[in-house]
């Protein structure tokens, strides 16, 4: 590496404006930092004129010159990663529509099945990750992985399993390096067997071993690969089925399969109706949410702030009159929804005012079949545990 | 707007415009024959500071049955608020009212009005109320629907149809309950010219198909007064003159002009 002093004029560098241009900004900015078209010019004046005297000093990473712009590491080096009219432009640039929503075409299989043996399924691929062998976690990703391929249309399953595996893979990589990795700060008060006088415990003649690899301080054991692979495992299947479940079922007829299994708890006391219309209502408001966050972002965006002037604080002071913005449009979203909800006759006693829910059509065949499938996973996921440990 | 253009518009001299032929009050003999009446309402709120402010101001119209009438004025001149009166969400302070039952309103923002996550089912929602079998609530969010050109999308989620699919599963909505009055507020406001046609047009279709139904419509837009079979004029919150469409549209193509030609004096 070396470094070398250049006494360079920065008009060497920068194109000096034509004597034509008008330097001169046409209207004041309203706000403080806003942008004016002209002030870009202004500014470069000011550079230009205070720069006039200052040395550069230009680094390099290696031998190969100043100019040998494609070996300058620093472009690699992400540069305001988390700027604020980054994080804004890319709300605002973001779908309205939420992740999962239903897709009417084209019918695939999984539509016709019957929505109460979806939410079973759903329960099932929950409750397995964390109660089955590896192997069956592994598998049921897979499964699932394979499944989201056939059933989705390319678009969404691309856009989803790559979110998905991303988050289950730092979940895999952070846990099962990180379970064994950190020494423990308690010590265990039995001392060694060394001590007592006791025999080592003897290394396994099988060949096992607790540690499976070492990646320098880091290590991956069996304790680790375990917690790793089961909470990746279930973080994946969680949202992959949810997503394959809410891509083939409409909002009514998930709430119509919740209904039918809670329905007897309200001898206990449950508020069934009250938890249904809440579910819809919920499922119907996050679509507003979600307009109103792009929405309230585009305006912030379309002011043309001029951040670099902007302190931290004034910075975060934007954030937080950008959140507060959203919460006071959503509750007048909700003052209008609930006016409209008057105004069609809904009184707030979810008992008098029924919502007819249904199943839907679903096939026969479908659901036999996906009813079979269910009790074969649960029965080899019981097995697994006897059969391979 | 300067001070003096401001006075202008202010003490522009009203016409006086005679009855129509069609408006009832020339044969008023027939109270049944009216979908909405009011006689000097005065509406009023009071302010943080306790004082009271007027709202509507000793209004009076009467809208026959059957009839697709407009609700035209400036911002602030109590379109809105007559029209809340009107679906029962506000009461009126002081005056008669009488509006036919059924009734059903249409808010501005469809968004606001479409409350279930799909369309069958946000169109069944306002049946609820009333003791029907699955059959038939069934058929009438099917008759609704085809009413208004959206039975194709019976199944869609709500959030992916434009702003004027959604107004129009929202004038299902109501026309589903089988009301006898629609209450329609600014329903073009956010709707591109198809969109804004397509509207109208369905609304008409439902007028058109039964003659027991009456429809008040708030809007800005002028040239909807031509789908109109009458027009109610306000201003600062008082009825200013109500009567057929072309006679308002007149009226308020009169005061454009006078306004412009103050203007340019």
């Amino acid at each position: 590496m070396f470094t070398q002093l250049v006494h360079a004029h920065p008009s060497a560098k920068l194109p000096l404006p034509s004597p034509l241009y008008t330097v001169r900004p046409s209207t004041p900015p309203i706000f403080k930092h806003q942008f004016t078209p002209n002030s870009r010019t202004q500014f470069f004046f000011l550079q230009h004129h205070h720069q006039k005297l200052r040395p550069f000093i230009r680094c390099a990473a290696n031998s190969e010159g100043v100019g040998g712009n494609k070996l300058n590491w620093e472009k690699w080096v992400p540069r305001n990663f988390l700027a604020a009219d980054k994080v804004f432009r890319w709300i605002s640039e973001a779908t309205s529509s939420p992740i999962g929503q239903y897709i009417s075409s084209p019918t695939t299989f999984l539509h016709s099945v019957d929505s109460r043996i979806k939410l079973a399924w759903l329960l099932v691929l929950v409750v397995l990750p964390a109660r089955s062998h590896i192997s069956v976690r592994f598998g049921l990703v897979i499964f699932l992985a394979l499944l989201s391929m056939w059933m989705q249309p390319k678009q969404v399953w691309v856009d989803q399993l790559g979110r998905v595996t991303l988050l289950s893979g730092i979940l895999f990589i952070m846990l099962g390096l990180g379970t064994d990795s950190a020494p423990s700060l308690v010590f265990s008060r039995t001392p060694p067997p060394s001590i007592l006088g006791l025999p080592n415990l003897p290394t396994s003649l099988e060949g096992y071993s607790y540690v499976i690899m070492k990646f320098g301080p880091l290590q991956l054991t069996r304790k680790g690969l375990s917690t790793a692979s089961t909470s990746a495992c279930l973080t994946f299947t969680i949202f992959q089925s949810a997503s394959l479940c809410l891509t083939s079922t409409t909002p009514e007829q998930l709430a119509f399969a919740l209904q039918w299994f809670i329905h007897p708890l309200k001898h206990l006391g449950l508020p069934v109706a009250e938890i249904i219309l809440t579910l819809l209502l919920s499922l119907r408001f996050i679509t507003l949410v979600f307009d109103e966050v792009r929405n309230v972002a585009l305006g912030i965006v379309s002011r043309r702030i001029n951040w670099q002037l902007l302190t931290t604080m004034e910075t975060v002071d934007v954030f937080f009159t950008y959140i507060r913005r959203i919460f006071r449009n959503i509750f007048s979203h909700s003052e209008q929804i609930s006016q409209a909800m008057i105004a069609r006759g809904f009184r707030g006693d979810c008992n008098s005012h029924k919502l007819f829910l249904s199943a839907g059509t679903s096939s026969a065949m479908a659901n036999i079949l996906s009813l079979l499938c269910l009790v074969g996973l649960i029965g080899a996921a019981t097995w697994s545990k006897y059969l391979l440990s | 707007m300067n001070q003096s253009s401001l006075a202008a518009v202010s003490t522009f001299k009203l016409p006086v415009l005679p009855i129509p032929h069609s408006h009832p009050s020339r044969n008023c003999g027939n109270i049944d024959n009216l979908a909405i009446e009011c006689h000097n309402m005065c509406y009023s709120i009071t302010t943080k500071q306790g004082r009271l402010k007027p709202i509507l101001k000793d209004c009076s119209l009467s809208i026959p049955s059957g009839q697709l009438w407009m609700l035209l004025g400036p911002n602030g001149s109590g379109k809105s608020t007559l029209l809340k009166i009107f679906a029962g969400l506000l009461n009126p302070n002081e005056g008669f009212l009488r509006v036919k039952k059924p009734r059903s309103f249409v808010f501005q923002n469809p968004d606001h009005q479409v409350v279930m996550p799909t369309v069958k089912d946000d169109v069944a929602f306002g049946l609820s109320k009333f003791n029907l079998t699955y059959d038939e609530i069934r058929s009438r969010v099917a008759r609704a629907l085809d009413a208004v050109g959206m039975y194709d999308y019976l199944q869609r989620p709500v959030q992916t149809l434009s702003g004027g699919q959604k107004q129009r599963v929202a004038i299902a909505g109501a026309l589903a309950e089988a009301c006898k009055v629609l209450l329609l507020d600014e329903l073009t406001t956010f709707l591109d010219e198809a969109d804004q046609v397509g509207v109208i047009k369905a609304v008409k279709n439902t007028l058109a198909s039964s003659e027991e139904i009456t429809a008040l419509w708030v809007t800005h837009r002028l040239e909807e007064l031509e789908y109109a079979d009458g027009a109610v004029y306000m201003e600062e919150g008082k009825v200013i003159m109500h009567g057929d469409a072309s006679s308002i549209m007149d009226f308020i193509e009169a005061r454009q002009a006078a306004y412009i030609k103050q203007i340019y004096s």
